[in-house]
Protein backbone atom coordinates (compact mmCIF):
# COMPACT_ATOMS: atom_id res chain seq x y z
CA UNK A 1 0.00 0.00 0.00
CA UNK A 2 1.48 3.48 -0.71
CA UNK A 3 1.50 5.59 1.88
CA UNK A 4 -0.34 8.92 2.10
CA UNK A 5 2.52 11.27 1.10
CA UNK A 6 0.57 14.51 2.60
CA UNK A 7 2.38 15.01 5.91
CA UNK A 8 5.67 14.38 3.70
CA UNK A 9 4.93 17.34 1.23
CA UNK A 10 3.71 19.29 4.29
CA UNK A 11 6.61 18.28 6.77
CA UNK A 12 9.10 19.87 3.27
CA UNK A 13 6.86 22.73 2.48
CA UNK A 14 6.57 23.95 5.91
CA UNK A 15 10.77 23.51 7.09
CA UNK A 16 12.13 25.55 3.71
CA UNK A 17 8.83 28.29 4.57
CA UNK A 18 10.59 28.20 8.27
CA UNK A 19 14.19 28.92 6.96
CA UNK A 20 13.05 31.59 4.67
CA UNK A 21 11.24 33.36 7.33
CA UNK A 22 13.75 32.84 9.64
CA UNK A 23 15.95 34.54 7.14
CA UNK A 24 14.18 37.49 6.45
CA UNK A 25 13.59 37.91 9.78
CA UNK A 26 17.54 38.03 9.95
CA UNK A 27 17.98 40.75 7.53
CA UNK A 28 15.55 42.52 9.05
CA UNK A 29 17.03 42.73 12.07
CA UNK A 30 20.57 43.12 10.33
CA UNK A 31 18.52 46.27 8.42
CA UNK A 32 17.21 47.48 11.59
CA UNK A 33 20.79 47.49 13.33
CA UNK A 34 22.99 49.06 10.33
CA UNK A 35 20.28 51.20 8.30
CA UNK A 36 21.51 51.01 5.09
CA UNK A 37 17.88 52.34 3.74
CA UNK A 38 16.93 55.66 5.32
CA UNK A 39 13.90 55.79 4.23
CA UNK A 40 13.01 53.12 6.39
CA UNK A 41 10.93 53.70 9.68
CA UNK A 42 12.31 52.09 12.39
CA UNK A 43 9.76 51.08 14.43
CA UNK A 44 7.79 49.04 11.41
CA UNK A 45 10.89 47.19 10.44
CA UNK A 46 10.76 46.08 14.11
CA UNK A 47 7.49 45.17 13.97
CA UNK A 48 8.50 43.45 10.42
CA UNK A 49 11.87 41.67 12.27
CA UNK A 50 9.08 39.97 14.71
CA UNK A 51 6.28 38.74 12.80
CA UNK A 52 8.51 37.03 10.60
CA UNK A 53 10.07 35.31 13.38
CA UNK A 54 6.94 34.46 14.70
CA UNK A 55 5.86 33.43 11.28
CA UNK A 56 8.65 31.12 11.28
CA UNK A 57 8.23 29.80 14.36
CA UNK A 58 4.68 28.95 13.32
CA UNK A 59 6.16 27.40 10.20
CA UNK A 60 8.28 25.41 11.98
CA UNK A 61 5.33 24.12 14.60
CA UNK A 62 4.16 22.94 11.03
CA UNK A 63 7.11 21.50 9.91
CA UNK A 64 7.53 19.58 13.59
CA UNK A 65 3.87 18.24 13.36
CA UNK A 66 4.08 17.35 10.04
CA UNK A 67 7.26 15.25 10.71
CA UNK A 68 5.33 13.23 13.56
CA UNK A 69 2.19 12.73 11.41
CA UNK A 70 3.91 11.54 7.94
CA UNK A 71 5.64 8.05 8.07
CA UNK A 72 8.27 8.32 5.76
CA UNK A 73 11.00 9.09 8.36
CA UNK A 74 10.06 8.22 12.07
CA UNK A 75 10.06 10.86 14.39
CA UNK A 76 8.34 10.74 17.74
CA UNK A 77 6.94 13.67 19.89
CA UNK A 78 10.10 12.77 22.27
CA UNK A 79 12.87 13.03 19.11
CA UNK A 80 10.89 16.66 18.16
CA UNK A 81 13.00 17.97 21.52
CA UNK A 82 15.62 15.92 22.51
CA UNK A 83 18.38 16.08 20.01
CA UNK A 84 19.83 12.73 18.77
CA UNK A 85 16.71 9.77 18.93
CA UNK A 86 15.62 10.55 15.14
CA UNK A 87 17.61 7.54 13.34
CA UNK A 88 17.42 9.86 10.09
CA UNK A 89 20.47 11.82 9.33
CA UNK A 90 20.85 11.93 12.90
CA UNK A 91 23.58 14.91 13.27
CA UNK A 92 21.47 17.34 10.55
CA UNK A 93 18.50 16.46 12.33
CA UNK A 94 19.86 17.57 15.96
CA UNK A 95 21.00 20.58 14.80
CA UNK A 96 18.01 20.92 12.93
CA UNK A 97 16.40 20.58 16.73
CA UNK A 98 19.01 22.69 18.08
CA UNK A 99 18.89 25.52 15.71
CA UNK A 100 14.80 25.32 16.88
CA UNK A 101 14.73 25.40 20.41
CA UNK A 102 17.02 28.23 20.49
CA UNK A 103 15.07 30.33 17.86
CA UNK A 104 12.19 29.92 20.69
CA UNK A 105 14.67 31.06 23.35
CA UNK A 106 15.60 34.46 21.47
CA UNK A 107 12.06 34.95 21.19
CA UNK A 108 10.50 34.43 23.82
CA UNK A 109 13.34 36.38 25.49
CA UNK A 110 11.86 39.66 23.71
CA UNK A 111 9.02 39.38 26.05
CA UNK A 112 11.82 38.78 29.37
CA UNK A 113 13.77 40.99 28.35
CA UNK A 114 13.01 42.99 31.38
CA UNK A 115 13.66 40.36 33.94
CA UNK A 116 16.74 39.25 32.36
CA UNK A 117 17.69 42.53 31.41
CA UNK A 118 18.22 44.53 28.20
CA UNK A 119 21.91 43.91 28.14
CA UNK A 120 21.90 40.32 28.35
CA UNK A 121 18.59 39.72 25.97
CA UNK A 122 20.69 41.93 23.69
CA UNK A 123 23.84 39.34 24.14
CA UNK A 124 21.17 36.56 23.83
CA UNK A 125 20.52 37.84 20.66
CA UNK A 126 23.80 36.93 18.95
CA UNK A 127 22.51 33.11 18.97
CA UNK A 128 21.05 33.89 16.44
CA UNK A 129 24.09 33.89 14.26
CA UNK A 130 24.35 30.00 14.85
CA UNK A 131 20.74 29.35 14.82
CA UNK A 132 20.95 30.46 11.27
CA UNK A 133 23.83 28.67 10.53
CA UNK A 134 22.22 25.55 12.24
CA UNK A 135 19.09 26.20 10.18
CA UNK A 136 21.40 26.44 6.72
CA UNK A 137 23.23 22.80 7.56
CA UNK A 138 20.15 21.31 8.71
CA UNK A 139 18.12 22.26 5.81
CA UNK A 140 20.85 20.84 3.07
CA UNK A 141 21.77 17.84 5.21
CA UNK A 142 18.38 16.58 6.27
CA UNK A 143 16.49 18.22 3.69
CA UNK A 144 15.63 15.56 0.64
CA UNK A 145 14.92 18.53 -1.97
CA UNK A 146 18.30 20.40 -1.50
CA UNK A 147 19.53 18.74 -4.79
CA UNK A 148 16.81 20.65 -6.25
CA UNK A 149 18.25 23.84 -7.91
CA UNK A 150 15.96 26.11 -6.78
CA UNK A 151 15.66 24.90 -3.22
CA UNK A 152 19.87 25.35 -3.54
CA UNK A 153 19.40 28.49 -4.92
CA UNK A 154 17.33 29.47 -1.97
CA UNK A 155 19.85 28.33 0.70
CA UNK A 156 23.09 29.87 -1.55
CA UNK A 157 20.41 33.07 -1.50
CA UNK A 158 20.20 33.00 2.06
CA UNK A 159 23.53 32.74 3.49
CA UNK A 160 24.98 35.16 0.56
CA UNK A 161 22.10 37.97 1.79
CA UNK A 162 23.12 37.68 5.70
CA UNK A 163 26.37 37.58 4.91
CA UNK A 164 26.32 40.89 2.67
CA UNK A 165 23.70 42.38 5.72
CA UNK A 166 26.56 41.29 8.11
CA UNK A 167 29.19 42.80 6.43
CA UNK A 168 27.74 45.79 5.78
CA UNK A 169 26.86 46.35 9.65
CA UNK A 170 30.16 45.40 10.66
CA UNK A 171 32.21 47.87 8.27
CA UNK A 172 29.33 51.20 8.23
CA UNK A 173 29.24 52.65 11.18
CA UNK A 174 25.71 53.00 12.72
CA UNK A 175 25.87 56.86 13.01
CA UNK A 176 24.85 58.39 10.04
CA UNK A 177 27.25 60.54 9.34
CA UNK A 178 26.14 64.18 8.87
CA UNK A 179 26.92 63.94 5.07
CA UNK A 180 24.56 60.87 5.11
CA UNK A 181 21.87 61.71 6.83
CA UNK A 182 21.71 65.34 8.47
CA UNK A 183 20.53 65.93 12.02
CA UNK A 184 17.02 66.76 12.32
CA UNK A 185 16.56 70.60 12.69
CA UNK A 186 13.44 72.20 14.66
CA UNK A 187 9.86 71.75 13.39
CA UNK A 188 11.51 69.37 10.74
CA UNK A 189 10.30 66.26 13.13
CA UNK A 190 7.21 64.51 11.42
CA UNK A 191 6.25 62.29 14.09
CA UNK B 1 31.22 72.01 18.22
CA UNK B 2 27.36 72.06 18.23
CA UNK B 3 24.59 71.51 21.21
CA UNK B 4 21.95 68.69 20.90
CA UNK B 5 18.73 68.75 22.39
CA UNK B 6 17.52 65.13 22.98
CA UNK B 7 13.88 64.50 22.52
CA UNK B 8 12.47 60.92 23.50
CA UNK B 9 8.99 59.91 22.13
CA UNK B 10 8.25 57.77 25.29
CA UNK B 11 5.14 56.11 23.15
CA UNK B 12 7.53 54.60 20.69
CA UNK B 13 9.94 53.51 23.34
CA UNK B 14 9.87 49.76 23.63
CA UNK B 15 13.06 49.65 26.49
CA UNK B 16 15.38 48.00 24.31
CA UNK B 17 18.18 50.22 26.33
CA UNK B 18 20.42 50.48 23.26
CA UNK B 19 20.29 54.16 23.88
CA UNK B 20 21.70 53.24 27.39
CA UNK B 21 24.60 51.25 25.92
CA UNK B 22 25.57 53.87 23.20
CA UNK B 23 25.60 57.08 25.93
CA UNK B 24 25.05 55.82 29.49
CA UNK B 25 25.64 59.40 30.72
CA UNK B 26 22.74 60.57 28.45
CA UNK B 27 19.95 58.04 28.97
CA UNK B 28 18.42 55.23 31.66
CA UNK B 29 15.69 53.24 31.87
CA UNK B 30 13.42 54.41 34.27
CA UNK B 31 10.98 52.35 36.77
CA UNK B 32 8.16 51.28 33.83
CA UNK B 33 11.29 50.42 31.34
CA UNK B 34 10.77 53.56 29.24
CA UNK B 35 14.09 55.35 28.34
CA UNK B 36 14.61 58.85 29.57
CA UNK B 37 17.15 61.37 29.08
CA UNK B 38 19.29 62.58 32.04
CA UNK B 39 20.42 65.56 30.75
CA UNK B 40 18.00 67.63 28.10
CA UNK B 41 21.16 69.34 26.04
CA UNK B 42 24.66 68.02 25.17
CA UNK B 43 27.57 69.09 23.28
CA UNK B 44 28.47 65.27 22.95
CA UNK B 45 28.26 63.10 19.46
CA UNK B 46 27.79 60.27 21.16
CA UNK B 47 23.70 60.82 21.75
CA UNK B 48 23.56 61.11 18.00
CA UNK B 49 24.52 57.43 18.29
CA UNK B 50 22.19 56.65 20.40
CA UNK B 51 19.39 57.82 18.74
CA UNK B 52 20.80 55.83 15.81
CA UNK B 53 20.97 53.03 17.20
CA UNK B 54 17.36 52.87 18.71
CA UNK B 55 15.28 50.09 17.03
CA UNK B 56 12.05 52.11 17.17
CA UNK B 57 13.44 55.31 16.08
CA UNK B 58 11.99 57.07 19.37
CA UNK B 59 15.23 59.37 19.65
CA UNK B 60 15.53 62.53 17.90
CA UNK B 61 18.12 64.99 18.30
CA UNK B 62 17.76 68.78 17.38
CA UNK B 63 20.52 70.92 16.54
CA UNK B 64 19.60 73.61 19.72
CA UNK B 65 22.76 75.81 18.74
CA UNK B 66 24.83 75.21 15.67
CA UNK B 67 28.08 76.39 15.82
CA UNK B 68 29.39 79.21 13.25
CA UNK B 69 32.50 80.90 12.93
CA UNK B 70 31.87 84.22 14.33
CA UNK B 71 35.96 85.10 13.97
Amino acid sequence: MRHDPTFWLLARASGITAYVMLTLSVLAGLVLKSRPFSGLKPAAVTDLHRVLAMLGLGALAGHAVALVLDSTVHVSVAGLFVPGLVSYRPVWTSLGILAAELMVLVYVSFSLRKRIGTRNWRRLHWVTYGIFGAATVHGIGAGTDTSRPWVFGIYAGAVAAVAAATAWRALVPPVPARARRPIQRRGEQTA
Amino acid sequence: MSTYRIEIDRSLCSGFGSCVDAAPAHFTLDGSGAAHALVAETDDERALLAAASCPMGAIAVFEAAPSSQVA
